[in-house]
């Protein structure tokens, strides 16, 4: 190798990162005492910033990414209705959203799909309008979940599982809370997107039904409103708030369980993230 | 017996090969889906086809998940990227798309004079306009014979280290560093010369 093929090895992996300690203060001290050296180490980086530039890496395409989920998917998600109703897998299922979250792409993506099934719901959740606006969104965002066999997209009845999941992709810190004892297990959590923010939606189960917590910030539009339950295209809407966050329940349950539920999430909650509260 | 021993009471007549389908399943959530963006963009430069690139990715899927039933993967990316670049030659052997070229062997390399191009006093400014060309850039990268190019995707589109280029390629760092040096001065040269 001649000396010069070791010039431009050394130029390269200087730029790659790949020298060592003594690597790198030689190369510093080269890079000091000859300016034809400092000149080829900038030229060569000039390049590969432009490499960088113009040929980035490209997303995988919608249908790519679909097929090779569906390589693994033969555990969750069977649409059979006792599915839908049941969801009782404990393996993780990964959908799209989970790895190409944190993306803006993934991000316009579900906004998407959760815009066609609301329609004009989502338009009109930008003006001020009542309160209903949030928890229609929140009820079609419900039944599309419940049609797609797919309630949650990170399924776990293990909160310290679920925290961290949502806390990676949404900005409001969810409180969880463990109702397993009161007959209402968590089964797992999605992202709901509430006026293009997502929002962590809790997905608790009791027998056949699923009740869907919505965690909203308190200045979120149409977030808060009366204990009383709603009832929205069959599916019943509770709606409360503490001091923190405005929570909206969506169930297929039926009036007087979703409020014991209600009742005890609230309870729980106090417990779980306001030790102080009375 | 072996099988019984990792699964004792398994109802499943197949009870080892279930168990071990199911693991392989969770380790391929893992570890394919991350890294689909990574496979598909080197795939789509080694192809260069996009619509090649998807059925390659898909195979080097399926070939994933059948080996991770049987073995564990310390670094996932240069292991799977390894297995796409696997993939698009076997495609492109099969299908005749692009000519493998190998231009000489490591021993060619290393003697090559790498700075040989740069001799013909560059024009840094022209150089500079020509690398704001995109299009011109990125038809530079795909003229690259095949072992340039797959060493440059694979370090500055996917960012492995030379460590891990050398796992992914089976072959030896110094070729690696070889490779990549030559793969810029070419790039270098061709955007000079069409400048």
């Amino acid at each position: 190798m001649t000396e010069r093929d070791d010039r431009l090895l050394r130029l390269n992996a200087a730029l790659d990162g790949e020298l060592d300690a003594m690597g790198s203060l030689a190369f510093e001290r080269e890079l000091r005492d000859d300016p034809a050296f400092a000149a080829e180490y900038r030229r060569l980086t000039t390049l590969r910033d432009a490499v960088r530039r113009h040929a980035p890496r490209e997303a995988a395409p919608q249908a790519l990414a679909d097929r090779i989920a569906a390589l693994t998917a033969s555990a969750p998600a069977a649409p059979s209705p006792q599915a839908i109703a049941t969801p009782t897998a404990t393996v993780v299922p990964f959908r799209r959203r989970t790895w190409l979250d944190s993306r803006a792409l993934a991000m316009a993506a579900s906004f998407a799909v959760l815009g066609f099934a609301v329609g004009a719901g989502l338009t009109s959740l930008r003006t001020p309008t009542g309160s209903g606006d949030v928890a229609q969104n929140l009820v079609s965002d419900f039944a599309r979940a419940a049609i797609a066999g797919q309630p949650f997209d990170v399924a776990s009845s293990d909160r310290h599982t679920v925290k961290p999941w949502l806390a990676d992709r949404t900005t409001v810190s969810a409180s969880i809370v463990d109702l397993a004892p009161k007959g209402f297990p968590l089964v797992g959590g999605r992202v709901a997107v509430i006026d293009r923010i997502p929002t962590p939606t809790l997905v608790y189960r009791h027998n056949e039904h699923l009740v869907a917590v919505t965690e909203l910030p308190l200045r979120a539009k149409g977030a808060s409103g009366t204990s009383a339950i709603d009832t929205i295209d069959g599916y019943h809407v509770a709606r409360w708030s503490d001091a923190n966050l405005a929570y909206v329940a969506v169930s297929d349950m039926d009036e007087n369980t979703l409020g014991e539920f209600v009742e005890a999430f609230r309870r729980g909650g106090g417990l779980a993230t306001e030790p102080s509260r009375p | 017996m072996l099988t019984s021993k990792s699964a004792p009471n398994n109802p499943c007549a197949r009870g080892a090969c279930c168990l071990s389908n199911s693991i392989a399943e969770q380790r391929f959530r893992e570890i394919v889906p991350p890294l689909l963006d990574d496979a598909y963009s080197l795939a789509k430069w080694l192809c260069q086809s996009p619509t090649d690139a998807e059925d390659i990715v898909q195979d080097a899927a399926l070939r994933a998940l059948q080996a991770l039933s049987t073995v564990s993967v310390d670094r996932p990316k240069p292991w799977f990227l390894a297995i796409v670049r696997n993939a698009a030659m076997t495609f492109m052997a099969r299908n005749r798309r692009r000519t493998v070229a190998y231009v000489g062997d490591m021993a060619d390399l290393d003697t090559l004079d790498l700075r040989q191009n740069d001799d013909a006093a560059p024009n840094p400014e022209q150089e500079l306009i020509a690398l704001e060309d995109g299009e011109r850039l990125r038809q530079a990268i795909a003229g690259l014979p095949s072992p340039f190019l797959e060493t440059l995707v694979m370090r500055d589109i996917n960012g492995l280290s030379y460590r891990e280029i050398a796992e992914a390629t089976e072959t030896p760092v110094g070729t690696v560093m070889s490779r990549l040096a030559r793969a810029r001065a070419m790039l270098a040269k061709t955007l000079r010369a069409e400048a």
